[in-house]
């Protein structure tokens, strides 16, 4: 600790866990400020604020169980089978908007509980566990919906998805409260820091008394819970309940964490990295259409994103371990 | 065999014939209870439809399995897969390459792409998982930038005629092309130095270092191999599709670990099941396509593949657990500490 | 949602095609089971449930059955196809959940004496199916821009909304949208085919991203997909702005409504009923045996097939958008009447 006193400036920001982020950010900012006057126009900004609010989330529901070396592959099922229960209990049951919320945060926190509790109790790879679950939440979704969609949600509800104070979209309150709640939660809370002691080291964890296994349910049951407010914010977004949401969650819940720093062997999380790195991808697709790139390149952006961005997190590893 | 692979929870040969002998059991009973209940299960459109897709789900099981037997992973299969597909259309329809000359470069395409995987892996040191997650967007998203997602469809009319093929009334050749590499596989594992290399590699990198084992060109060997098995389920497609089309590959997640898994192969690495993987390839086809022809609501389907592989694995982990108690050697934690940490 | 019950709307249909053909539509009853397979779950497709019973019971068809993929996959929909099979189904009406991938199975289906249709979306050539009964994607993509660029008075920026990449009919319709374009010598330009548009939640973000990037330069969207129409109409009612304008595909109870109140200039109608009911009659007298498709039949060639029969289209403005329904029927009922003599020949 004491070597770090003795590091610039600059070698003190580069071994900081977003300050590559921040400077692709401001680039990104700036480059794309100047090329288009569009850019930074009131309505391309809550645009740009609204595509970040879901995608957030699903990092954070990602992040948490990276955090203790666990993967969940269900998030994207879990999402949509969320989000067509609050869809469902809205058009076909006429529950009131809170209470059909509370239900679907409540599933979203059951499905992630039975990933944690199968994880522990029988000792698979949550991976493996992950991806059944996945199927299963996926089959049921499917089985109930038939794929097809529900479409008449409250006004009210629908209203809040496309709601805003000049750029600000009324969706970005929630995943700004839970990102709040997260840092506090993992930096101040007695069950917060036992996550990321059973993350870094599980041996000495649970040779200082730490609960792993409980742990473990508690971060999948906490992912499935921020799976679930996703996919509800997802819902309000689109103003109908999708079977298809979540689909396409997977590769973005991990590359957002994992951009962000996160080591899969667990323990290595950041709120505001994984924050930083999914506006960095906000941004980057944002620009994308605003360049009129093919659009055969997306695919191949992201997929290099993630490598630089792994590849600079072990630059940046060997630097500071080196100085 | 290094000494050190037999600290790890490797299942005992007894062990491992009786996973074989239950899967075989559970699959004769649903071949039994689909036959006895949709009397067209068994005829020879279906049979001949169900051996064509048991081809391409065994091959796509095998391309995880070499992977997974060093301890990692392939999330690339399907980007890999659909490269060499794309790479045979376009040298066949676009270059007018004979047959066979195509479809080797195709291979090699998959075995280089494979090599690249195994290549980065290995020199950064980055867990497999996210190399191929982010490999798996490069190659996808280069594959539509070079061929603007142009299927090709106008290849020689002896691929689709192959694909159509029937031996014996209800039998396609994929399968035995399929069967083919699977013999091939267990000869790998078996008798091979190179096989055993890449079981030790995955059993315990540290101690199959200090014994003189190559980890890293183990790994790299592994994942050129998975690029190659994934190419040629590409390919079986091709034969069965008639075209090229860049859609192939999409959905190989769940079936390229489905197989393996249920066959008994190891997540942490250091054992494969090769004939475990083709039956856990069988189990899964004849589910789907039991439940599709018993007319349960193929909306449902999902759900029950998903089910079965947790049932599967639960079996087998407690079966596992059981074998690991009657054993005084091993720490019965010893697997639980794996499946909670992920190297 | 209005369109799911799109179908039982058309219910009156049958009462006049019974009323034409009398006794007739008992007459050839059949004991054929006929399966109507969309390429996956759409809402486009909701119409085809009823067209099939409609058929079942006005032309006296064993069952007219609507099975659909569980997802929009090209093996989950022949598997679905193999397994119909299996259960004893005699004729297919298939929307090919990729063009050319479908053929193989077509080609067994053919090889095993079955007959199949492609409906709604053409198989690529050379294919098996006994014909294409649709819309004319290329056609559609075009007579819509066209629509746009009047619409937009002869000169502007246009970008084009469209489906899946990898579905070969996208690349028609942005080949059909450039064609057009490219007619007004240089005062209509494309800036843009924004693809991958056809699942809500990207279609969404794109759209959405395009406006906020854009919305000043450019004068006109042309959606060629079902959901990017909804997803624009929707972004642009949000909005506010009637400067840009909008041709959708598809009449989704959204997009009429933009229309009706400035948002959007218009949509191309298509006529899925039509293709459900009309394909199930087709299907049903080629299994009996009793008809064969004529070898010189007045197909219409299109770029993707040279055996096309269009089940009509047009375009909903303010000013057909009450009456555009009653038009499609008289569609389905001139092309379900005519359609032995001019196509097939019967025993």
């Amino acid at each position: 600790m004491s070597q770090n006193r003795n590091l610039t400036f600059g070698q003190r920001f580069l071994a900081n866990e977003w300050s590559a982020l921040a400077v692709a950010i401001v680039i990104g900012l700036v480059t794309l400020a100047t090329l288009s006057s569009a850019f930074l126009t009131e309505f391309n900004l809550y645009v740009m604020l609204r595509s970040f609010c879901v995608v957030l989330i699903v990092a954070f529901a990602q992040m948490l169980t990276l955090a203790v070396g666990q993967m969940n592959l269900s998030v994207g099922a879990l999402g949509g089978l969320v989000a067509i229960a609050v869809g469902g209990m809205m058009e076909k049951w006429g529950f009131p908007v809170p209470v059909a919320i509370l239900c679907g945060l409540a599933i979203g926190a059951g499905g992630g509980l039975i990933n944690g509790l199968l994880t522990v109790r029988t000792g698979i790879n949550g991976f493996i566990i992950t991806l059944a679950t996945a199927s299963a939440f996926t089959g049921i979704n499917l089985g109930i919906t038939e794929s097809i969609p529900f479409y008449n949600l409250p006004a009210s509800f629908v209203a809040f998805g496309t709601g805003r104070i000049s750029a600000l979209p009324y969706l970005l309150l929630p995943p700004v409260l839970i990102a709040i709640a997260l840092a506090f939660f993992l930096a101040r809370t007695v069950p917060g820091r036992q996550l990321l002691a059973v993350g870094g080291n599980p041996q000495a964890a649970e040779l200082s008394g730490i609960p792993r296994d409980g742990v473990i349910v508690m971060a999948h049951t906490l992912s499935g819970l921020l799976a679930g407010a996703a996919a509800i914010l997802a819902v309000a977004q689109l103003g109908s309940a999708q079977p298809s949401i979540g689909v396409d969650w997977l590769l973005m819940s991990f590359a957002a964490p994992i951009i962000g720093g996160a080591a899969l062997a667990g323990g290595h999380i950041s709120v505001a990295a994984t924050a930083l790195a999914v506006v960095l991808i906000v941004i980057i697709q944002n620009g994308m259409v605003l360049a009129k790139v093919d659009p055969y390149w997306v695919q191949f952006l992201l997929g290099a994103l993630i490598l630089a961005a792994v590849g600079l997190n072990r630059l940046r590893a060997v630097r500071a371990g080196g100085a | 065999m290094t000494p050190s692979s037999d600290s790890r929870a490797r299942p005992s040969w007894l062990a491992e014939q009786s996973n074989l002998i239950g899967l075989a059991a559970i699959i004769i009973l649903f071949w039994f209870l689909f036959t006895s209940l949709a009397p067209g299960f068994v005829s020879s459109f279906n049979l001949f439809a169900l051996s064509r897709s048991l081809a391409v789900d065994i091959v796509i099981g095998f391309s995880t399995m070499v992977v997974l037997a060093t301890g990692g992973m392939n999330l690339a299969i399907g980007s890999i897969g659909v490269c060499a597909v794309m790479a045979s259309g376009y040298l066949m329809q676009t270059i007018g390459l004979p047959i066979p000359v195509a479809m080797a470069l195709a291979l090699l395409l998959g075995a280089f792409l494979g090599w690249l995987n195994g290549f980065v892996i290995v020199r950064s040191g980055v867990n497999s998982f996210i190399i191929t997650l982010a490999s798996a967007s490069l190659f996808l998203g280069g594959m539509l930038i070079l061929s603007k997602a142009q299927t090709f469809n106008a290849l020689p009319p002896e691929i689709a005629a192959f694909g159509r093929m029937r031996w014996g009334g209800f039998v396609s050749p994929l399968l035995l092309v399929a069967l083919a590499i699977g013999a091939a596989l267990v000869v790998l594992f078996r008798f091979t130095a190179l096989g055993r290399e890449i079981l030790a590699a995955g059993a315990n990198p540290r101690a199959a270092e200090l014994s003189g084992v190559p980890v890293g060109r183990a790994i790299i060997i592994a994942h050129t191999l998975s690029g190659a098995l994934a190419a040629s389920a590409g390919l079986m497609l091709v034969f069965r599709l008639g075209a090229a089309m860049p859609s192939i590959g999409q959905d190989w997640l769940l079936p390229s670990f489905l197989a393996p898994v249920l066959g008994g192969t190891l997540l942490a690495g250091g054992f494969v099941s090769v004939v475990g993987t083709i039956l856990g390839a069988l189990l899964v086809t004849t589910l789907r396509s039991g439940l599709l022809v018993m007319q349960i609501g193929n909306f449902w389907l999902q759900l029950f593949l998903g089910l079965i592989l947790l049932a599967a694995v639960m079996i087998d982990r407690y079966r596992g657990v059981y074998a690991e108690r009657r054993s005084l050697g091993r720490k019965t934690n010893l697997g639980r500490k794996e499946s909670g940490r992920r190297a | 949602m209005n369109h799911r019950h799109h179908g039982a709307r058309l219910r009156a249909l049958p009462l006049l095609a019974a009323a034409l053909f009398g006794l007739a539509g008992a007459a050839h009853a059949s004991d054929n089971k006929i399966a109507l397979i969309p390429g996956g779950p759409h809402p486009y497709f909701a119409p085809w449930e009823q067209a099939g019973k409609d058929a079942a019971k006005d032309f006296g068809i064993a069952a007219v059955d609507f099975k659909v993929p569980a997802e929009w996959k090209l093996n989950l929909q022949t598997e679905l196809v193999e397994s119909l099979v299996t259960q004893g189904y005699t004729a297919f009406g298939i929307f090919p959940g990729d063009a050319v991938g479908i053929n193989s199975t077509v080609e067994e289906l053919t090889a095993n004496n079955i007959p199949s249709l492609a409906l709604a979306g053409c198989a690529q050539d050379p294919t098996k199916v006994s014909f294409c009964f649709g819309t004319d994607v290329y056609n559609s993509a075009y007579l819509g821009t066209k629509a746009l660029i009047e619409a937009l008075g002869g000169k502007g920026k246009i970008v084009h909304l469209a489906g899946l990449l990898v579905d070969p009919n996208t690349k028609l319709r942005m080949d059909a949208v450039e064609k057009a374009a490219s007619e007004t010598n240089g005062a209509v330009t494309v800036v843009q085919h924004i693809t991958d548009t056809d699942a809500q939640e990207a279609a969404d973000q794109k759209i959405n991203a395009l406006l906020g990037a854009q919305k000043d330069e450019i004068d006109g969207l042309i959606s060629t997909a079902y959901i990017p129409s909804v997803v624009a109409a929707k972004s642009l009612r949000n909005l506010g702005d009637k400067r840009i304008k909008l041709v959708g595909i598809d009449d989704d109870q959204i997009v009429l409504d933009a229309i009706k109140d400035g948002f959007a200039a218009g949509t191309m109608a298509q006529n899925p009923y039509g293709q459900g009911y009309v394909g199930a009659y087709a299907l049903d007298l080629l299994a009996s045996g009793t008809c064969t498709v004529k070898a010189d039949a007045p197909f219409v060639k299109t770029p993707q097939t040279e055996r096309f029969i269009d089940s009509g289209t047009l375009l909903i403005s303010n000013a057909n958008a009450a009456t555009y329904k009653d038009d499609l029927k008289k569609i389905t009922t001139e092309i379900q009447t005519s359609f032995k003599d001019k196509y097939l020949d019967c025993k």
